[in-house]
């Protein structure tokens, strides 16, 4: 734990952390206890909402410069990221990202202190930590983000995958970070995965001292406002074109490759491990499977890879992450679908799960198609939707799975703001994490209308553990609130799919279902092409427009009106 | 969740809105904001259900003393009768704070 210090940050609320960073006197509030943006999903479910909806949002200055600093308030529903928090966060950062791009330096702060979606909003925190995530990776090209994670929640979810984006991350030891509560992985995986009550066994995997020792976070910090807030400072004086760590796709997946999931592995080993690798040379390719690729199983993954590419025999940078290119009408197209491998060497991404190995092939194959178009024309890229989770385990925490989530999300973004294409088509499950990294980061999204396509934020047992409910109860609030619901039907009513498409034979595609596909999945590349690289997309659309995403869209109007109010003042 | 409401009669006035606390376990928030129909009017949304009259002996005691023409917002978590009184006072110190500008 960390020593009690006499200028705690952590023993702040998110409102005074925010003061603590920016300089003295210069705290504005955007959208404050006042503004009455508080969540219109959390009292139709009996809960009492926060003013602010547990976001702060204050401009100011940091060492004399224009800044924005994002508070997350972990005391209320554990920092959950719901419509309006995560527009909150969104609005704030695409403003910034405006900013910046005409030359009004704007610099971005992030205090983390988040379990992640909050669940009781599960699709539309979802939405928004895909929205957020966007937002960084553009914003990161002009400016470096830097993220603070104090605790006492710490990091974990959705907003993990998100905070493995950032330029910069400040952490201190009693600050917990990784993709999966010890609560979540020990309802998935087992108390002999991971004992949820062993304290000093979860701080020796996800805490401070661990990460920093790895090179997961940039800098270990006491609990001190003084030493947290020139932390902050200097994260900003310090960096210069560094290249992220979701970047350094080769050395994580050699990393990787050094490591052997057969044999029991413990944190000092991956620290001096680390250390070794950050020395050596990085290979461009790496073999980390041994197994022949006998009698794979078939999946709705598989299947649709094959009918859309048009290729029997796929390949891949590992047998779980297929990719081949093929054409589709006038389009060049990489196809990538994730797909169950039984002998998988990680045994808890045995299921079609998007793991560590997983979310960095994704990256390679990803960049690999931006690095080859780079001098023109953009290939258009097809992500093939059938995920059911995040693989959740012990090594997978250790060994950084948020980094490898994060990872695939920043390719996915990059080759979007490159001028790809990318286009998500969901053919079975799209869960969480997962689905983050694979196909959330897409200009369009297409989905099946079958009962075996579903997009949520949690499996339904995690889910009512977590948000202390029974199944029932939890599928009883689901009827009353539609982000909530786990069929694509529900879904489609936020506005985030381009098109739900009937009739299709989901498990076997027939010729006729997959002309249709590819016809649609033309529709999608063309329609892209002619539009802006970003997800604005998702907030214009008809369902968007008429109920989907009300909260979403007002929250945005409100904050950019109040982005620039002081200019104004001074103005007149 | 509970949705309960008081109103008190009031003959004092307040300087400035303020908001204290958070909805986090065993707290609350309260949102104050000066008002000129002279009535505190008091809004509670509480997830504990069924505490009224705790509510009411609170409240009565606390406006009987501070009898403040505002608008009161009380988002609660399951805060105890001695938190609510702390944060009913400290809402209503900022609120007497002087604004900066005015100084």
């Amino acid at each position: 734990m960390s020593p009690i210090t006499k200028n705690s940050l952590i023993e702040l609320n998110a409102r005074d952390r925010v003061k603590a960073v920016l300089d003295e006197g210069s705290f504005r509030e955007l959208l404050g206890p006042f503004d009455g943006l508080e969540s219109p999903h959390l009292p139709p479910q009996g809960i009492v909402p926060q003013s602010d909806d547990g976001v702060v949002i204050g401009r100011g200055q940091i060492d004399g410069e224009e800044a924005v600093v994002i508070s997350i308030e972990g005391s209320f529903q554990g920092g959950g990221i719901g419509e309006v928090s995560g527009a909150k966060i969104a609005g704030s950062l695409e403003l910034a990202l405006r900013d910046n791009k005409k030359g009004i330096k704007t610099l971005p702060v992030m205090l983390f202190d988040t379990g992640g979606v909050r669940l009781q909003e599960a699709n539309y925190g979802l939405l928004s930590i895909s929205e957020i995530g966007a937002a960084v990776i553009a914003l990161r090209q002009h400016v470096p983000v830097v993220g603070v994670i104090p605790g006492n929640v710490g990091c974990f979810g959705g907003m993990s995958i998100t905070a493995g984006l950032f330029s910069h991350l400040i952490m201190t030891k009693g600050a917990r970070f990784g993709l999966n509560g010890p609560e979540v992985i020990e309802q998935e995986a087992g108390i002999e995965e991971f004992d949820s009550s062993d304290r000093p066994l979860i701080w020796g995997t996800i805490g401070g001292t661990q990460r920093f020792s790895t090179g997961f976070v940039d800098e270990l910090v006491d609990d001190d406002v003084t030493e947290i807030r020139k932390a902050v400072q200097q994260a900003f004086f310090d960096k210069g074109k560094e290249i992220n760590k979701t970047e350094q796709v080769d050395f994580y997946r050699h990393f990787l490759s050094q490591i052997d999931p057969s044999k029991p592995i413990d944190p000092q080993t991956i620290r001096e491990l680390w250390k070794q690798v950050r020395n050596a040379d990085i290979p461009k390719e790496v073999d980390v499977h041994s197994f022949p690729e006998l009698d794979m199983p078939n999946s709705r993954g598989r299947a649709w890879f094959k009918a859309l590419s048009g290729i029997e025999e796929p390949k891949g940078n590992i047998p779980s992450v297929l990719y081949g290119d093929s054409i589709l009408g006038k389009e060049r197209v990489r196809y990538i679908s994730v797909v169950p491998n039984p002998y998988n060497r990680f045994p808890r991404a045995r299921h079609g799960e998007v793991g560590l190995d997983e979310g960095w092939a994704i990256a390679k194959c990803v960049r690999d198609a931006v690095e080859k178009d780079k001098n023109g024309d953009p290939r258009a890229i097809v992500a093939i939707v059938d995920v059911p989770s995040q693989a959740y385990g012990y090594r997978e925490e250790l060994l950084g799975i948020h980094f490898a989530l994060a990872a695939a999300v920043d390719s996915y973004s990059t080759a979007r703001l490159a001028g790809h294409p990318v286009i998500s088509l969901i053919v079975g499950n799209a869960i969480s994490g997962a689905f983050l990294a694979h196909g959330y980061q897409s200009n369009r999204i297409l989905a099946l209308n079958d009962d075996g396509v579903n997009v949520h934020a949690m499996s339904k047992q995690s889910a009512a553990r977590i948000t202390r409910r029974s199944i029932r109860d939890l599928e009883e609030a689901t009827r009353r609130v539609p982000a909530m619901a786990y069929d694509v039907t529900s879904y489609s009513s936020l506005g985030a799919l381009y098109e739900l498409i009937d009739g299709i034979d989901a498990d076997t595609p027939g010729e006729q279902d997959i002309q249709t596909i590819k016809d649609k999945l033309t529709d999608a590349i063309v329609d892209t092409r002619s539009r802006p690289h970003d997800l604005s997309n998702r907030l214009l659309t008809k369902e968007a427009i008429n109920g989907g995403r009300t909260a979403s869209i007002k929250t945005r109007k409100l904050l950019e009106q109040q982005w620039n109010s002081i200019h104004m003042i001074y103005s007149s | 969740m509970e949705t309960l409401t008081f109103e008190y009669n009031a003959t004092r006035t307040i300087h400035q809105r303020s908001h204290v606390g958070v909805v986090g376990s065993g707290d609350l928030e309260v949102l104050l904001e000066p008002s000129s129909n002279g009535q505190a009017q008091i809004t509670i949304r509480t997830g504990s259900e069924g505490f009224g009259d705790a509510w009411k002996a609170v409240l009565d005691r606390f406006f009987l003393v501070n009898d403040i023409a505002a608008k009161v917002t009380i988002n609660d978590f399951g805060a105890t009768p001695g938190v609510v009184n702390l944060r009913l006072a400290q809402a209503l110190e900022v609120s007497q704070d002087v604004p900066n500008h005015q100084k």
